[in-house]
């Protein structure tokens, strides 16, 4: 796959954090199937993680090692969780997206929400925890411009489209993240546009660091 | 051939490293060491090694995330369980003992949030794309002692925001954003800096590289 457009580093650093929501995750993982290029930032930024681990200031445990030993000797191991059997193969569509559809593109119950354009949606949470869907754009349809606030991840499942930054093919991903630049994406594929987005939505920080901002090490 | 303890046999004009990194070099190699020997002979004395190393790290990982002491007791241990029975699964050629354990506990936190588990890339997926995976100087670096080190000592090298970035990032804040509020910075910055401090790193690897080459060999 000839893959233009592709993930920032700061959207690799923050899955390899395992900082992302579900659905962007899926969007990254979709990417990172396509594009070694960002496999391998991805690998670094876990090995990065891994490296910084080692400065972290430990916390007071109460368990001991032996414990642990002696409770694991009389816990039944359960068998390692397997890969989950069957493998979906919807062409084209790479498996942490498959996985999470219920039919392949074409038998999907698409909903039209405008002329030339119909979507799927793949999250039943609700929108404020931000959106999770596939649209399918007709050749030749013109998206009515529009910009993002909120962080947004679109990955191209087929087809084509352009807009004022260049033109997405499959496997492309466009990782806007708050540009208040305006675009307007035109469709410019023989087959229809199928596009999986996520958006996160800013989510309430307060209380996150609370009191358990600890001093540490090295930094 | 054993990638980690590879040492190259000349020391590279200019390479003094210093005492940290050779001290966590040492120490990457004696807990990979160790997992090893738990998968490969259950060796208990390795396990508390790795114990007493790992398990406050992991749960001070936890709690820098926002759980409190309690649960963040009850994970730390339900991960070092998974250590014990899982390091037959641990590839020293693969990943270094910390990055292992990072992931594990990164991965076990997000089950535990979310009740379903991290998604990622599957690599017997028929989309994968491997044409480059060969030539690709950014494949070996995961692999390679020398690369450790490289690694080592970029970070080292970090200006000191960029350093407390990446590391609010992994192991305290939830978000850029949260760390941007938490600094009381513009996320913008924030994001530059880890923009920055990813560029640093891997173009210190990158550049490095070449000079290598004629240490590395390949195996598979
Ligand atoms: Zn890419």
């Amino acid at each position: 796959m000839n893959v233009q457009h592709h993930l920032t580093d700061e959207t690799i650093q923050d899955y390899a954090a395992g900082s992302l929501t579900a659905s962007m995750e899926t969007l990254v993982a979709c990417h990172l199937t396509v594009c070694n290029q960002c496999r391998h930032k991805a690998m670094l930024a876990e090995n990065v993680g891994g490296s910084l681990f080692d400065d972290m200031e430990p916390a007071a445990v109460a368990g001991s090692a032996m414990d642990l030993l002696a409770r694991a000797a009389m816990m039944p191991e359960h068998s390692a969780p397997s890969s989950p059997a069957s493998k979906p193969a919807f062409k084209g569509v790479p498996l942490p997206l498959a996985r999470q559809l219920p039919a392949d593109l074409d038998d999907l119950d698409w909903r039209r929400i405008a002329p030339g354009i119909k979507q799927f949606n793949l999250s039943s949470q609700h929108r404020k925890h931000g959106a999770f869907q596939l649209l399918h754009l007709d050749p030749g349809v013109v998206l009515s411009a529009h910009s993002h606030n909120d962080r947004e991840l679109t990955y191209l499942v087929q087809g084509s489209y352009t807009d004022e930054i260049g033109q997405f093919k499959a496997g492309d991903i466009a990782d806007l993240d708050g540009h208040d630049q305006t675009h307007q994406p035109v469709v410019d594929s023989k087959e229809p546009c199928i596009a999986l987005i996520a958006t996160q939505s800013p989510v309430n920080y307060s209380g996150v660091f609370s009191k358990i901002m600890q001093p540490f090490v090295g930094i | 051939m054993n990638t980690l303890v590879a040492e190259p046999a000349k020391k590279r004009e200019g390479a003094q490293p210093d005492k940290k990194t050779e001290a966590s070099l040492a120490l990457r190699k004696r807990m990979g060491d160790n997992l090893v020997a738990i998968g490969l002979h259950r060796d208990e004395a390795a396990f508390a090694d790795v114990y007493s190393y790992y398990s406050g790290r992991v749960k001070s990982f936890l709690m820098g995330k926002g759980m409190n002491d309690e649960i963040a007791e009850e994970l730390t241990q339900e991960i070092m369980l998974t250590v014990w029975r899982r390091s037959i699964s641990y590839d020293p050629k693969k990943a270094a003992a910390s990055t292992w354990l990072f992931t594990i506990a990164r991965n076990r936190r997000i089950d535990y949030l979310r009740g379903n588990s991290r998604i990622e890339v599957e690599l017997d997926d028929e989309m994968l794309d491997v044409e480059t995976t060969e030539s690709d100087p950014q494949a070996k670096f995961v692999s390679d002692a020398q690369s450790a080190k490289q690694l080592e000592r970029a970070l080292e090298k970090l200006p000191q925001e960029q350093r407390q970035v990446m590391h609010l990032s992994y192991f305290r804040g939830q978000s850029h954003g949260a760390i941007a509020k938490w600094l009381d910075l513009p996320i913008g910055t924030v994001k530059s800096r880890i923009r920055l401090a990813m560029q640093a790193v891997r173009s210190s690897l990158l550049s490095e590289d070449e000079s290598l080459h004629d240490n590395s060999t390949e195996s598979s």
